[in-house]
């Protein structure tokens, strides 16, 4: 057996985390460098509140900012409601029986679906069946059920975080299980809550498949009128504009990109930001 | 004596398991009655079986019946009793709010008071009778998670005190209390039987022989011996009761 010297080894393993961790960092940083070099050139106030000019190789990028922002907002602003009252009852109301476990078990597994069975699901359904057409409302429903499992997972992870033991002392006192949801566990449960749907957000916001068939549009000359247009979205208009438009500048490519990316980082931060400033005021 | 508390052959399962059997014993108005017994002997199941707390239990199973006041607390609405029988857990769990704020939660969710003035006056009374207001009376905005474990414990005193119950339940409230802690609760303890009726599950018989009317020995689900307490420390009739409280017991 050969020995090592302790000293050495430590050095030694050291240098092998610290190369991992590099090399799990390093091709984030690459990305960004790059989108931002080749995209910053294009970003202008301009570029952010102009419609697209001559077959999408001028102009800016509004219809997809607001083609995105409005199908996130409309989304998020139907899954979360409903995905906390889902959670609400899986977790403090329904009981232990082999059909509640069963739905518990297929919610977490439908948030492992891939994203574009649940757009081919959108356009049978939605497009095909209700004959919402491709239209902001098919893709809102359709995202919906893409996030919903993934709004109650982490809601019920929230609410699994304040201790049973609060629930029982609100109990111990005559006070009744809506009252003691309401005034104890939510309010606890709210950082970890909203952590989970501005991660949503920001997970929606990058998505192009479940949109693809139900809601996006190639090329839209307005901004939508109602919930029946199509629209123009980012992730989709950036897929567009770097593979099926010849002649295509590339700081306009890097350009969207990058608005793409600041947008989904800083909705992280934000999400960071929750987090540590309730985990300094958290309480127990 | 008019007993506040009623039970009469009640046993209780989980799942097939029996933890208590065929109990009969009352609580007089105004006593404080102790219960000692070694663990898993069904002290904490008896007081959880009295203000219903184990029917969220789905593998909990009851026969028998408790009146309170002559009434089967089985018929009652499950908030009205326990408004009524208040219970003091092991370890103190405070609410995540201020000391002010977990005092007239409860009372606030019941709709027992509405305007300022009475919240404050309810604060002030619930804490002076728990024997914590001169401790906290400048700082009752401040989070109730920054006291230490007897004042928390003493809190929870004064959060139950302020829902105005007839009854109170305590399950080995000390037992994470350091001495001096211990004895401020038990002298609340004494101070508070002139109002209420209270149970005290206690795993230090000194404990029980220091406040209590009465002591209930309870071993594996049964009552071995109930009696005054003087008597029962004295000249307990059964021999196990008194291995168990000379400490010579397993
Ligand atoms: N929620 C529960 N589920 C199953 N068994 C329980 C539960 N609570 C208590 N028991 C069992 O009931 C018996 C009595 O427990 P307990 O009433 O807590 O006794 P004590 O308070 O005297 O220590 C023990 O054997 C315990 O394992
Ligand atoms: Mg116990």
């Amino acid at each position: 057996m050969m020995k090592f010297n302790p000293k050495l080894s430590q050095k030694l393993s050291y240098l092998v985390l610290f190369l991992a961790s590099t090399l799990a960092i390093m091709p984030v940083i690459v990305i960004i460098f790059i989108i931002v070099k080749n995209g910053m050139s294009v970003i202008s106030w301009e570029f952010l509140v102009s419609m697209p000019k001559n077959g999408m190789r001028e102009g800016g990028i509004l219809p997809a900012i607001i083609g995105t922002f409005v199908i996130v907002m409309c989304t998020i602003m139907l899954t979360l409601p409903t995905g906390v009252c889902a959670a609400v009852y899986l977790n403090e109301y329904a009981r232990d029986n082999t059909l509640t476990r069963a739905i518990k078990l297929g919610i977490v597994n439908l948030a492992g679906v891939p994203s574009v069975v649940y757009g081919l699901f959108g356009f049978g359904i939605f497009v095909m069946f209700l004959k919402l057409g491709v239209s902001i409302i098919s893709g809102v429903l359709t995202l919906s059920i893409m996030e919903l499992p993934v709004i109650v997972t982490t809601s019920r992870n929230a609410l699994n975080s304040v201790p049973y033991s609060f629930r029982e002392a609100s109990w111990a006192l005559g006070v009744g299980r809506w009252q003691t949801i309401r005034h104890i566990v939510l309010p606890n449960a709210l950082p970890g809550i909203m952590t989970g749907a501005v991660l949503s957000i920001a997970r929606i916001s990058g998505e192009t498949a479940p949109i693809l068939f139900t809601a996006a549009a190639f090329y839209a000359p307005h901004l939508p009128h109602s919930i029946f247009d199509q629209v123009m979205t980012l992730p989709y208009h950036l897929y567009i504009i770097s593979t099926q438009i010849p002649n295509m500048p590339n700081n306009i490519i890097f350009g969207t990109a990058l608005v793409l990316l600041f947008m989904i980082l800083t909705i992280s931060f934000v999400a960071i930001f929750v987090r540590v400033y309730f985990r300094k005021h958290e309480k127990w | 004596m008019v007993d506040k508390i009623k039970v009469e052959d009640l046993s209780c399962y989980y799942g097939k398991k029996c933890v208590l059997e065929s109990l009969n014993i009352s609580v007089v108005q105004n006593e404080i009655l102790s219960i000692i017994g070694p663990s898993n002997s069904g002290k904490t199941t008896f007081l959880r079986t009295l203000n219903r707390m184990s029917d969220l239990d789905s593998i909990y199973s009851r026969r028998g019946d408790v009146y309170l006041d002559s009434a089967s607390v089985f018929d009652m609405d499950m908030e009205e009793l326990r408004k009524r029988i208040g219970m003091l857990f092991a370890m103190p769990i405070s609410f995540p709010m201020s000391i002010y704020e977990n005092i007239v939660y409860a009372p606030k969710r019941l709709g027992l008071i509405f305007k300022k003035s009475e919240q404050d006056a309810l604060v002030e009374q619930s804490l002076k009778d728990a024997f914590l207001w001169n401790e906290v009376k400048d700082r009752l905005k401040s989070s109730a998670m920054k006291m230490s474990g007897g004042q928390q414990q003493r809190l929870c005193i004064a959060r139950i005190l302020a829902i105005n119950p007839e009854v109170i339940l305590f399950d080995e409230p000390c037992s994470g209390l350091d001495p001096i802690s211990t004895a401020r609760v038990e002298e609340s303890m004494v101070e508070l039987k002139r109002k209420y009726t209270i149970v005290l599950v206690t795993n230090n018989v000194k404990q029980a022989s220091r406040v209590s009317d009465r002591t209930a020995f309870f071993l594996m689900g049964k009552i071995i011996e109930i009696d005054t307490t003087d008597k029962l420390f004295v000249s307990p009739k059964k021999k196990q009761t008194e291995d168990y409280i000379t400490g010579r017991f397993g």
